[in-house]
């Protein structure tokens, strides 16, 4: 899947999250969901149990750990999808 | 190091489903869903289990470093209905919980000094985030003014690069632990003195 895909599948996936309207329309691989789209730290389960719904694909621990912002996010999923 | 988390329990109901496929296993040791499931109230206990986790997560991230997402790292034991522990990378906080009908409020702190600490946790006017984090702010300020005998004009509060909020008078960095929090209705800030 191509980037700017990525990127606009995981906008859908955190839209029910954010708390920040101006810095999720100006999200890029640089957002950090917690310090900028203010998510709460709980509903970051939520984002990754979509993320493994909507790309079928398990981030494990290890993945889950890093998951903080949109570039790990695109990282992990990329990863994950070239290993099925 | 202290820390502290606040759960609004009527915005958690409707902002998580600790019910959903996964949620449980992703955030919560297998002693942890124990805890839950044995429980009387699953629903309180996964959020007074929750801010325990956040409130040593804060105290921790003041001393070590980088910001991660592992709630499983963060072991917590009950001693109590609202005294536990967190273990967090061989680290251990002790936490104490206010547990009410609108919201549970845990504070973390580590045992190898000698501290008393003030909390407040107060209900705001409006509950959307930029009057949280203002008077969040405020309240805090208004306290160490008072402590401190200092203009509350004269305080600021910046977060470093972590994220942790930092004390300053004028551009002085002022060495006081403190952690603040806020969900929905509600907010809180813990200072340790």
């Amino acid at each position: 899947m191509e980037k700017e895909a990525l990127i606009t599948a995981l906008k859908k996936i955190v839209k029910p999250y954010i708390q920040d309207e101006e810095a999720f329309e100006n999200l890029s691989e640089n957002t950090d969901f917690i310090k900028d789209l203010k998510i709460n730290s709980a509903n970051l389960v939520d984002v990754i149990l979509d993320v493994e719904d909507t790309f079928n694909i398990i981030v494990d621990n290890e993945s889950m750990e890093k998951m903080l912002t949109v570039k790990a996010a695109l990282e992990i999923i990329t990863t994950k999808l070239s290993e099925k | 190091m202290i820390g502290n988390d606040l759960v609004d329990l009527k915005l958690a109901a409707k902002q998580s489903n600790w019910q959903r496929i996964g949620f449980l296993d992703k955030l919560f040791t297998p002693k942890e869903q124990g805890y839950i499931l044995n429980s009387n109230n699953p629903f309180e206990t996964v959020w007074l289990l929750w801010s325990m986790k956040e409130s040593a997560y804060k105290a921790y991230l003041q001393t070590h470093g980088n910001r991660f997402f592992a709630p499983k790292k963060l072991v917590c034991h009950l001693i109590s209905k609202n005294t536990g522990t967190v273990l967090i990378n061989n680290v251990l906080f002790f936490t104490e919980s206010e547990i009410g009908d609108a919201f549970i409020y845990t504070v973390a702190f580590t045992k190898n000094q000698d501290y008393n600490f003030l909390s407040d946790c107060f209900e705001f006017e409006r509950p959307d985030f930029e009057t949280q984090h203002s008077q969040t702010y405020q309240k805090v300020l208004t306290a160490f003014a008072y402590k401190l005998k200092l203009p509350v004009a004269q305080l600021k509060i910046e977060k470093n690069c972590q994220g942790v909020p930092q004390l300053f008078w004028g551009e002085m960095l002022l060495n006081h632990a403190f952690s603040l929090t806020h969900h929905g209705k509600f907010g809180a800030f813990t200072i340790a003195f």
